[in-house]
């Protein structure tokens, strides 16, 4: 019986003994979560738009980060290096479209989810050799990143929230916005949107596929650039980060993999359920159940649900 | 118009002993809002060649989906070979005894024409993993034993040449045969045609009609068939189902059939 | 001139259906066998065969393990390197509890876990495709990883937490495993088993079991019309699969690495054998050999030649290049070559059959 009071009653006796500490912990999921999404939000843009599934937008988080501390570390002031990030996600939107999409269009989609996991080890390889393997700062003071903390004390209690992570969660409720209206407004984003749902007739009335999918994946960068900034402010910048950044992957499950509200709320669940779950549950289990938690909720939602929260129930025709 | 010709060939030689080798009652299908088939009702004989026509979207396709268990519909039943069933997965069918072709193409790209054929022979092949490892004793000999029914088959569609060709690379007529060799080697009972001849030249659809009469002649096969052109559809049927946004509009012989008023206005419009 | 069937003709479907319907093949399959189980170990180095040989053939299994599920049966997996774990971490434990058992069976025994294993993870398989399962691979990975981590007992709760492979004897006195096994032993185990099993494999996928994963794989509905089950066919493969995964990753550990923690079954070896599946060629077992051989002899090759060139560049670029230089194969395969140095080589042999009069 012991082991249902752990599972069962314990968890929540003590979150309500010390609702402060909840409240903590449910703040640093939220975080969590938010970056988590923004990662998510990354794959969706590219996945709409192309129908690719880029396996490779975790590394691009990494890889923008690097390339914005590997150019400040060169001597370049803080603002013209980002400025000059933003460029090389450019160069590398533009080189991806030439050298991976062109060449690979209307080829199945296995062929260039692989063809991505290829640009990954690339991306490594490059960023490695360039900028050199060794963990690196980012340089939040330089951005102009709010540092420092403030404390609330409910319950009698106390929660610490670092200024860093409000600026976080901030900068993903811009971006977000800001792809929202990019998207619904403008003349381009309607012709992305006219792209994701079929190539084909886009193409009969005179958008150009190559454009669009530049745009998008240099969208994507900023959004990785955006995420590469936060993260790195977080812990440091280098190429463990991927394996953080794979937990896309289940966001991507939970919430359908072309839902902008979807990727945002999966992740929020992802976020939420491994800091809960890491902290009253995990001793259960040993440590360390926060590397695969996310995948085994999504496990259990392919099961149950495989479209995802906001996807669509696909009907086979033959 | 050469639609009320005479029916040739078997559909006029064929005695008119009446066993139902399906029996589709009642059934209706719909997708979320749409409604694909409303209340149809209709049968097969055995040993028929019956035609299902209709203009796009009457449900034809769908029709021949309920039938081999990819679709499940909401209302009605469907008998076969005195069997009832409503619901049922697509491979339980096939071991019943169903084959069909494919509107579009859905051939196993990958493969050989040689091995799309022998694919047809999955459900008689039975011997274990164990000596399926081995591919020895009696795995080989069932293995042969197959190859031998297959290539017989491909004898009686002349593709002898393309055996060893992956089916991407063959044009689309051929891709067309090779389909109807997959199915024949399930020596189905019942074989859904699902347009054979669309996209064919005349001379092509001549060719694949003499094979599906062939079929039906030599093997005994009763085929149920979709089919867009009247002159095909004259000539090798049997009995005609018509099918309009869902409804059965006409059932009956092809004279029958193309004198029937509300056919004439499902194909050609009617003036309100 | 010389690889050319003409007068070679077949008079029964056996010999036509046989594995090497051409005389020259059969030959050629016999040198390689020949020079593979004589030559090399009587003339080989210690380096080659412990450093090259051995990890080539043990790669080359994983790679067909990967290639019966991804390639034949197209299901992609990312959870390669994890189910190849079940299997080390498995044979330890069964050479644990019965060591005096010839350490051969002990490995190809741990193939039926990591078979057990997979199945569960591929069951999610029956009701999601591509990506999706490539998500819930993910999940094996990491949660196997996990395991190996956490579960003591699977290490026998040795404080360094790896697997160390103990002294083994077998058939008489010969030392199979552990420090004391030469080189040249290990490698004819190893040998024998993936010759073996690669011969199995080439049966199974020639057969009815074989032609329903192909058929599955390209186009599962019209499978399911033509009576594959795809609950059988898809578990089947996933089975068949990581019991191959298992045997290479069990062989791994006790005929080439000696001891292993988790870190030689993370998700980075699970990309390698993907790789080495894309750049061999996706449903080849020609192509799994091809694959292996070029994912782990190039990074050996880039390694000693700036060495021969006299230039001192230091190990981490020469590693940063490798990653590189790995990454754009894939893309330029995937691009000119999808189905990899398999086709390039069947290309090769069909120029080969009208050389040097292409037009006769």
């Amino acid at each position: 019986m012991d082991i249902l009071y752990n599972i069962f009653i314990d968890p929540f006796v003590q979150m309500g003994n010390a609702p402060d500490f909840l409240l903590q912990v449910l703040w640093s999921g939220f975080v969590g979560g938010t970056l988590y999404s923004l990662i998510a939000l990354g794959f969706v843009l590219i996945f709409k738009a192309s129908g690719v599934f880029n396996f490779a937008q975790g590394i691009m988080v990494v890889f923008a980060a690097l390339t914005l501390v590997g150019l400040y570390n060169l001597g370049l002031p803080a603002w013209l290096a980002l400025i000059a990030t933003i460029g090389v996600m450019a160069l590398l939107a533009i080189g991806v479209e030439r050298v991976v999409l062109r060449k690979l269009v209307n080829q199945p989609d296995i062929i260039l989810f692989m063809a991505t996991i290829g640009l990954t080890y690339f991306l490594i390889g490059l960023g490695e050799s360039i900028f050199g393997g060794e963990p690196k700062k980012m340089i939040t003071e330089e951005l102009g990143l709010p540092s420092g903390s403030t404390s609330f004390e409910p319950f009698g209690g106390l929660v610490i929230i670092e200024h860093l992570d409000v600026a976080a969660v901030v900068m993903a409720i811009v971006l977000v916005t800001g792809l929202a209206i990019f998207f619904n407004k403008t003349r381009i984003g309607r012709a992305l949107r006219a792209v994701a749902d079929d190539h084909q007739a886009a193409l009969s009335v005179g958008i150009s596929l190559n454009q669009i999918w530049a745009i998008v994946w240099f969208a994507a960068g900023i959004v990785a650039l955006a995420t590469g900034i936060m993260w790195g402010a977080k812990s440091d910048v280098s190429f463990a980060l991927q394996i953080v950044a794979l937990k896309a992957l289940p966001v991507l499950i939970i919430g359908g993999f072309t839902s902008i509200p979807g990727a945002i709320i999966g992740g929020l669940i992802i976020g939420f359920g491994e800091k809960l779950f890491e902290i009253y549950w995990g001793s259960l289990l040993g440590s360390g159940v926060e590397g695969w938690f996310a995948y085994v909720i999504a496990l259990i939602f392919l099961l149950f649900r495989p479209q995802g929260l906001f996807g669509e129930k696909i009907i086979e025709r033959i | 118009m050469n639609m009320a010709v005479a029916p040739t060939g078997t559909a006029a030689s064929k005695p008119a002993a009446q066993e139902v080798l399906l029996d589709v009652k009642n059934v209706s299908l719909s997708f979320g809002g749409v409604q694909a088939i409303k209340d149809v009702s209709f049968n097969i004989n055995k040993g028929e060649i019956r035609a299902i026509i209709g203009p796009n979207g009457a449900g034809k396709t769908s029709m021949l989906n309920v039938i081999n268990g990819f679709y499940h519909p909401q209302v009605g039943e469907i008998t076969f070979k005195g069997e009832t069933r409503s619901a049922m997965r697509p491979y339980v069918a096939a071991s019943q005894g169903i084959a069909r072709t494919f509107q579009n193409v859905a051939l196993f790209r990958g493969m050989s024409t040689l091995d799309n054929i022998m694919s047809g022979r999955t459900l008689k092949m039975h011997k274990n993993f164990f000596w399926q490892m081995l591919r020895f004793g009696p795995a080989l000999d069932e293995e042969i034993e197959h190859r031998h029914k297959v290539e017989e088959i491909i004898d009686f569609l002349e593709i002898q040449h393309i055996r060893r060709t992956p089916v991407g690379r063959l044009p689309y007529g051929l891709q067309k045969r090779v389909e109807l060799a997959r199915a024949l080697a399930m020596e189905p009972e019942l074989l859904l045609l699902d347009e054979p001849m669309a996209g064919m030249n005349l001379e092509e659809k001549e060719d694949m009609s003499r094979f599906i009469l062939d079929v039906n002649d030599q093997f005994g096969t009763t085929i149920a068939l979709i089919e867009h052109d009247m002159g095909v559809v004259m000539d090798l049927s049997t009995r005609v189902v018509v099918l309009d946004h869902g409804e059965k509009i006409a059932d009956g012989t092809p004279e029958e059939v193309s004198a029937n008023q509300d056919v004439i206005d499902a194909y050609l419009g009617v003036a309100h | 001139m010389f690889y050319r069937e003409v007068g070679q003709f077949k008079t029964s479907y056996k010999a036509d259906q046989s594995i090497f319907p051409i005389l020259q093949d059969r030959i050629g399959i016999a040198v390689i066998l020949f020079v593979a189980f004589a030559i090399i170990p009587a003339f080989g180095s210690d380096f080659f065969l412990s450093s090259i040989m051995i990890p080539f053939l043990i790669f080359a299994l994983a790679t067909i393990g990967l290639n019966i599920l991804t390639g034949y049966t197209g299901q992609l997996s990312l959870g390669t390197g994890a189910f190849m774990g079940v299997g080390a971490y498995a044979c330890y434990k069964l050479t644990t509890f019965f060591p005096d058992v010839n350490i051969i069976i002990m490995v190809l025994l741990s193939g039926f876990f990591s078979a057990a294993v997979g199945m569960i993870f591929g069951l999610p398989s029956l009701r999601i495709k591509g990506f999706y399962l490539a998500v819930t691979t993910l999940a094996a990975q990491f949660f196997l990883e996990w395991c190996f981590i956490r579960i003591s007992w699977l290490y026998n709760y040795n404080n360094s937490g790896a697997i160390e492979v103990p002294r083994r004897e077998g058939f008489g006195d010969i030392v199979l495993a552990g420090a004391a096994a030469t080189p040249a032993t290990r490698y004819l185990v190893v040998l024998s088993i993936v010759v073996l099993m690669t011969w199995i494999a080439s049966n199974i996928i020639r057969g009815r079991i074989g032609r329903s994963w192909m058929m599955i794989r390209d186009m599962d509905i019209a499978a399911e019309l033509m009576g594959v089950r795809p609950l059988y066919a898809k578990l089947s493969a996933f089975a068949v699969s990581s019991f191959y995964c298992g045997v290479a990753g069990a062989m791994m550990v006790f005929f080439w690495l000696g001891a292993a923690e988790v870190e030689s079954f993370d998700i980075n070896h699970s990309f390698l054998y993907l790789f080495m599946a894309i750049i061999g060629g996706l449903g080849s077992l020609v192509g799994s050999f091809m694959g292996a051989a070029f994912i782990w002899i190039l990074p050996i090759i880039i390694r000693a030649l700036p060495e021969t060139f006299g230039i001192d560049i230091n190990a981490a670029t020469v590693e940063h290049i490798n990653f590189m230089l790995i990454g754009g194969m894939i893309i330029f395969f995937l691009i000119v070559e999808p189905h990899g140095l398999a086709r390039l080589w069947q290309i090769a042999k069909e120029k080969l059959r009208t050389w040097p009069f292409p037009y006769t």
